[in-house]
């Protein structure tokens, strides 16, 4: 079978397995570092200022964020669909490539997905709140219930997005769980204190290694793994149809599914290439996330930003060719030239221009580079959002309901807060759990790397 | 009743394959083998076989069928409501909930499934063999009064095959 090795070592430093689990727990092992204490006072700080937020936000209700009756979606659903795009990655990026059966993944798959669970965690607070009174959120439950045994409206997107960000949730949460058991095994069989045996060895569920364990792993990595990779489609596209199927100008479209769905894994990956910058810079684990590494996921980066260049592209075209003015409106007057032109060129610049130069072998081996860019997607990707939400809304059919829509101070702090929240719980991931799938890494390591070492 | 055990040691993977191929050949049977990582000749000499694909096909068929019956139920028989005059059992938007359902049904029936077959599940009492199997050893397992040799034979087969360490041990 024709096989050539075009991503070289994938794994450098001729490790040996011993060294692998050691590399990788050491984190564990070792006290916390002075800049770790610091950036989590710094996203507790925040996370505490948007708990406060939840806080107000139920306590006063809704009136206390500055959206009105024509913009109705401000900035907590421009939040919730950027989390949602940005945990989008975690999955994707296991999924599909467990299923492409690329090997590369297995250093960079364990972060996606705890990237995935917290993101998804800071969506799912957004629509929740946006009820107004969260304390009825049960309602959306279709249960029997006195109300004339009234059930919810299984036809609307509203609903099948809850159901199925409360699926994806779940089955992100469950898939990165059960990666994780063998690799607390290691930990816990390592552990010097019986308080750590204690804590891993609960956590690793009994564990061993056994074929009998590994050959049901694998049958449940490879159905988890086919079935997650139909739902990573179908959430985001769903997530689009809350938009699609209104009456809208500028969201009415049918490019909709597709255009979320690229765009979340867009995102997404880019935080991916920040978090394992970091990873790699911080806890020296270049040995596991390579440049290669770092040149793939530039290279699928360029390769979604064409995409997306394409979507916003289309979406111009069919707002002109289909000759309709209300659509000519929003994308000519409102978007491109009209009061939210910094948005819309932002996006443009950000999502479809900036990282073309990726191109260039130069910037995909320059690290701050490539870090600087997955920062300036995941900007890019906010204000696609925004574009999408607000300008859509502020000016419709009715210029009598045009009005002009910019952020409260409790929706401010809602965001950063979410902010806080995900950078918390990262920091917690990048302390206590193995950031490096151990044993999946050891499995790519050539035979011949371990020969040559006797 | 404790049970004595031999214990192969091997520190590579292809190690660990050439000592099955050894007890192989000598006919001893093994009892289990324990690895860092999966490997899929353990897997297949051990010939262990699973329905894991099949049970799962099975969670999703009865959960296509379920959800379906039950929008059915709710839509058209317990409380139809007139949505512009749609037809009340509005089949394409019912596909949507029906897929994440199902797929939501097969994960949580997979890992059930798995918990149950594989025996992990929390505050498990487990059997490890050698604490450094899942670190950087492949272990191979025999139960001394099933195996089909005495502790000489086994142990010569399996150093032969390049065990880097053999013992006897109660367990």
């Amino acid at each position: 079978m024709y096989k050539a090795d075009v991503r070289g070592q994938l794994i450098l430093g001729n490790k040996d397995y011993r060294q692998i689990t050691s590399d990788i727990i050491a984190p564990i092992d070792n006290k916390a570092p002075g800049w770790w204490k610091v950036a989590l006072a710094v996203s507790v700080s925040l996370a505490s200022l948007g708990i406060f937020s939840l806080y107000y936000t139920v306590r006063y209700g809704i009136g206390t964020w500055n959206v009105n009756n024509s913009v109705g979606w401000g900035w907590e659903i421009i939040n919730f669909v950027w989390w949602i795009g940005i945990g989008h990655a975690g999955t994707a990026f296991s999924i599909f490539l467990l299923i492409l059966r690329q090997k590369w993944r297995t250093s960079i798959n364990r972060a996606a997905e705890a990237m995935t669970v917290f993101a998804v965690m800071c969506a799912a607070i957004f629509p929740a709140i946006h009820m107004g009174r969260v304390w009825l959120a049960f309602y959306i439950f279709p249960y029997p219930n006195t109300r004339g045994s009234l059930w919810v409206n299984f036809n609307s997107p509203l609903f099948w997005d809850f159901i199925a960000i409360s699926a994806y949730l779940l089955i992100s949460a469950s898939f990165w769980y059960f990666g994780m058991v063998p690799d607390f095994a290691s930990i816990r069989d390592r552990a010097k204190t019986k308080l750590k045996k204690a804590i891993y060895g609960a956590l690793a569920f009994g564990w061993t290694g056994s074929t009998k364990e590994w050959l049901r792993y694998e049958g449940l990595s490879y159905v988890l793994g086919g079935i997650a990779a139909v739902l990573v489609v179908s959430v985001h596209s769903i997530v689009s149809t809350d938009f699609a199927t209104s009456v809208i100008p500028g969201w009415h479209t049918t490019l909709f599914p597709p255009y979320f769905v690229v765009g979340a894994i867009f995102s997404g990956f880019a935080m991916v290439m920040t978090l394992m910058i970091v990873i790699r810079k911080y806890y020296h684990l270049e040995d596991y996330v390579t440049d290669s590494h770092l040149n793939a996921i530039a290279k699928i980066l360029v390769f979604i930003s064409l995409i997306m260049g394409t979507a916003y592209f289309t979406e111009v075209f069919m707002a002109w060719y289909s000759g309709n003015e209300y659509e000519m409106f929003t994308f000519f007057k409102n978007r491109i030239t009209g009061e939210y032109k910094f948005m819309f060129w932002a996006m443009i610049i950000c999502n479809a221009v900036i990282p073309q130069i990726m191109w260039s072998k130069k910037i995909r081996s320059n690290i701050t580079a490539l870090f600087i860019i997955s920062l300036i997607i995941n900007v890019g990707m906010w204000y696609e959002r925004f574009n999408i939400v607000v300008t859509s809304l502020a000016n419709d059919y009715l210029p009598s309901s045009w009005t002009t829509y910019s952020p409260s101070w409790v929706e401010i702090s809602l965001f950063l807060g979410t902010i806080g929240i995900f950078s918390t719980g990262v920091l917690f991931f990048f302390r206590f759990i193995p950031m490096i799938a151990i044993s999946e890494v050891k499995s790519v390591l050539k035979p011949t790397e371990i020969m040559e070492k006797h | 009743m404790n049970t004595t055990h031999i214990i192969g040691i091997f520190d590579s993977k292809l190690d660990l394959l050439a000592g099955i191929e050894g007890a192989k050949s000598k006919n001893f049977k093994i009892e289990e083998i324990y690895t860092p990582y999966p490997v899929m000749e353990a897997i297949d000499a051990l010939e262990r076989k699973s329905r894991f694909t099949t049970v799962a096909f099975i969670f999703g068929a009865a959960a296509v069928v379920g959800v379906l019956s039950f929008l059915y139920w709710t839509s058209v028989i317990d409380w139809p409501i007139n949505y512009g005059g749609k037809p009340t059992n509005a089949f394409p938007s019912f596909i949507i909930i029906t897929l994440v359902l199902t797929i939501l049904t097969v994960t949580l029936g997979s890992l059930f499934t798995f918990s149950l077959r594989a025996q992990i599940y929390p505050g498990k009492k487990y059997f490890l063999p050698d604490e450094r199997a899942t670190d950087d050893k492949f272990v191979i397992l025999f139960d001394k009064k099933t195996a089909g040799g005495g502790y000489e034979a086994i142990a010569a087969a399996m150093k032969a095959s390049g065990a880097s360490e053999v013992y006897e041990k109660e367990f």
